[in-house]
């Protein structure tokens, strides 16, 4: 009997069939293993398994708690759902990647050293990377290359943290990390970049818009998250996340009111969601950090039911610009309520899944009173509606008379997958017992007390009402919008002019200084008395010349030297003058010794 | 959706509207009313109407601000650059 089976194993090696099965078989065969994933997680208890010696350290595999767990179910039921979205693909290389996406994330969840994580990252990025490349367009193809330079960095932080906090602590255990020594802060920029706190966030508004309408899906859950879940093990408290949290919630926030693309306006919520977690972990109280967990556990849904709902018009109209879009309602009615269960959810509507969890942060920042923190999450929470939840649809669905273009209902299984997120986002919304139980710690927390209810209500009803008085000026433009992204796609272009240009320029004149010096000092060695008697004269030739009737003469000796040059090898001098010269250098060493003798 | 049905969602949201800051002015009118507020502003009845009526108005036009001055560029501009 096996003790212990890791669940992301079940993914990883299950992959590996993928490409050998056709058809249905395929399908069903990709159903089956998120399910035998999910009942792994069931029969599992708490502990640490998979104990493997390595070197002098021992690498864990295994470790289960309450913390690993929920992440572990949210992304196993996740990954069920983006399956079911993604059946009716055909590409088998498509649903590898995504396999060995889920299994690596799952990797992340149960290390329990600092090795497997950093590995497990690694797998998890460029299995992502193939996500993106899929789909196959140039811009798509250069936003996967992006994606992966960005990625690979953090992995090179995260093992160059990893090496100088096992010199310093001489431990590879996985436990909280904190803010100790040197090393910990690059594991920490490591996972920053992974979660998309500004700056470092451009890579996922570049490159979740460009990938494959399923593979965005699966990106939207598993990098993010999974670097929320090393946050929240390693570095609880840190107060510098609750600064970086905040300002991420409406840094997002900002710059979709600008986004003139579907999935990207998206992109930049899932920035802005994450920094409600961020925050919850920089405030590390119990409640905060479950609160982040739960909201991680929310978020994994109602966004991935948003992109399906985006991807779901992607797919049958091949339109993503707002400036194409609008008026689908007639053809998509289906899609747009699941989208709005989605949307809502986002909001923090009571009764869906958001509100839930999102109280709890805003709320445990009202406990450790901080008023700006708290002021800056509410805001955020109004941006989220303001776009998600009534931007995109009047856009999208309504906006125009007549559509923009011909649409249908998207196939069914799309139409399937969303309805069994919707139902989740409800049913944890109506029903947060459940998620509550799950979370790491014990914590009375009543999301439904009057006062939130009636607060949020307040709040986003008000949005609306804003909203519709300056949905003029909402429509979308036929515009991209910078972003920090800015600096490495137009500054490493710029670094290669400046190599190209000035730098080769500077480059190449050094070079013939340094040559001109050289050959002239062959020119001299061929023959120095000969090229001695030439710069004498030379120099006297110019010292001369307002001498008029001189200088001629020196004119003539020296065009006659150096046709003559180097002539001679040698010019001969009396034995005499070499005599003297030795005389002259023996005495010069000699009063040298005698002074510093 | 039809322009009936358009109009009931309005009523529907008008009475929201409504029904929201009235419970919350009664809630803090009863005489069981214990305040739990951590910040002085939430002791203000419609408080949280007012902030969201305003927000969402300052996030579109700070961020309209933002992009039409300085973020929003033409499509093709990275290729051009």
């Amino acid at each position: 009997m096996i003790e212990w089976l890791h669940p992301g194993f079940i993914y990883i090696f299950g992959a590996l069939l993928i490409p050998f099965l056709k058809g249905k078989w395929q399908k069903a065969y990709l159903l089956l293993l998120p399910i035998l994933a999910f009942i792994d997680l069931q029969y599992m208890s708490t502990g640490v398994f998979w104990r493997i010696p390595f070197l002098d350290y021992e690498l864990v595999f295994g470790r289960v708690d309450k913390l690993s767990l929920v992440f572990a179910y949210i992304f196993v039921i996740a990954s069920f759902c983006m399956t079911i979205y993604a059946l009716h693909v055909n590409r088998s290389g498509e649903h590898v990647a995504a396999f060995l996406y889920v299994g690596s994330t799952l990797g992340v969840v149960f290390s329990g050293d600092l090795f497997t994580l950093s590995i497990f990252c690694e797998i998890m990025a460029i299995a992502s990377m193939f996500l993106i490349g899929f789909r196959g367009t140039k811009a798509a193809y250069q936003a996967g290359l992006r994606y992966i330079m960005v990625h690979l960095l953090a992995g090179a932080c995260l093992l160059g943290g990893i090496i100088m906090y096992v010199q310093a602590t001489g431990s590879i255990a996985f436990n909280v990390i904190g803010l100790n020594n040197f090393g910990s802060y690059f594991i920490l920029t490591g996972f920053l970049i992974n979660a998309a706190v500004p700056p470092l966030h451009a890579w996922l508004a570049d490159a979740y818009p460009e990938a494959t309408i399923t593979g965005a899906v699966f990106l939207t859950a598993f990098t993010t998250k999974s670097a929320i879940y090393v946050l929240i093990r390693g570095f609880p408290g840190v107060e510098i996340l609750i600064w970086l949290g905040a300002i991420m919630a409406v840094y997002g926030v900002i710059f979709a009111v600008l986004e003139n693309d579907i999935r990207r306006l998206l992109a930049y919520h899932i920035i802005s969601q994450v920094g409600y977690m961020v925050c919850g972990v920089g405030i590390g109280t119990m409640m905060a950090l479950d609160g982040a967990a739960a909201h991680a556990f929310c978020h994994i849904l109602y966004k991935a039911l948003l992109f399906m709902g985006a991807g779901a018009i992607i797919e049958v109209t091949g339109r993503s610009k707002f400036t194409e879009l609008g008026g689908l309602y007639k053809y998509m009615p289906i899609t747009f309520w699941l989208y709005m269960i989605g949307a809502f959810s986002i909001s923090g509507f009571p009764l869906f899944n958001g509100f839930v969890s999102k109280t709890m942060i805003v709320e445990s920042a009202a406990v450790v009173h901080m008023p700006i923190i708290w002021l800056l999450l509410e805001g955020a929470s109004i941006g989220t509606f303001l776009h998600t939840g009534l931007k995109v649809p009047y856009l999208a669905w309504f906006s125009r008379k007549e559509p923009a273009c011909e649409a249908r209902e998207p196939p069914k299984n799309m139409l399937v997958a969303m309805g069994i997120t919707a139902f989740l986002c409800t049913l944890l919304g109506v029903y947060p017992q459940i998620l509550y139980r799950m979370l790491p710690y014990p914590v009375e927390y009543a999301p439904y007390a009057a006062g939130h209810v009636i607060g949020m209500s307040q709040l986003l009803l008000f949005t609306f009402v804003g909203f519709w008085l300056l949905r003029g000026m909402l429509h979308g433009t036929p515009t991209i919008t910078l972003d920090t992204d800015w600096f490495y796609r137009i500054g490493t272009k710029k670094f290669i002019w400046f190599c190209q240009k000035p730098l080769m320029t500077f480059a190449n004149s050094v070079n013939n200084g340094v040559m001109k010096i050289a050959s002239s000092f062959v020119w001299f060695s061929r023959n120095p008395t000969a090229a001695t008697n030439i710069m004498v004269n030379s120099v006297a030739f110019v010292v001369l010349r307002p001498f008029n009737p001189v200088y001629k003469r020196y004119a003539q000796n020296i065009d006659e030297l150096k046709k003559t040059y180097p002539g001679e090898p040698v010019q001969r001098v009396a034995v005499g003058t070499g005599v003297l010269l030795t005389l002259v250098f023996l005495a010069f060493y000699l009063t040298i010794y005698l002074i510093y003798a | 959706m039809g322009k009936m049905e358009m109009k009931h969602l309005f009523w529907i949201l008008y009475v929201c509207l409504f029904v929201s800051v009235v419970v919350e002015v009664l809630i803090h009118l009863s005489p069981h009313f214990h305040s739990h507020a951590a910040f002085v502003w939430q002791e203000i009845p419609g408080f949280s109407a007012v902030y969201g009526f305003v927000g969402c108005i300052l996030i579109i036009v700070v961020s309209k601000t933002l992009g039409h001055h300085w973020l929003q560029k033409e499509e093709d501009y990275y290729e051009k650059h």
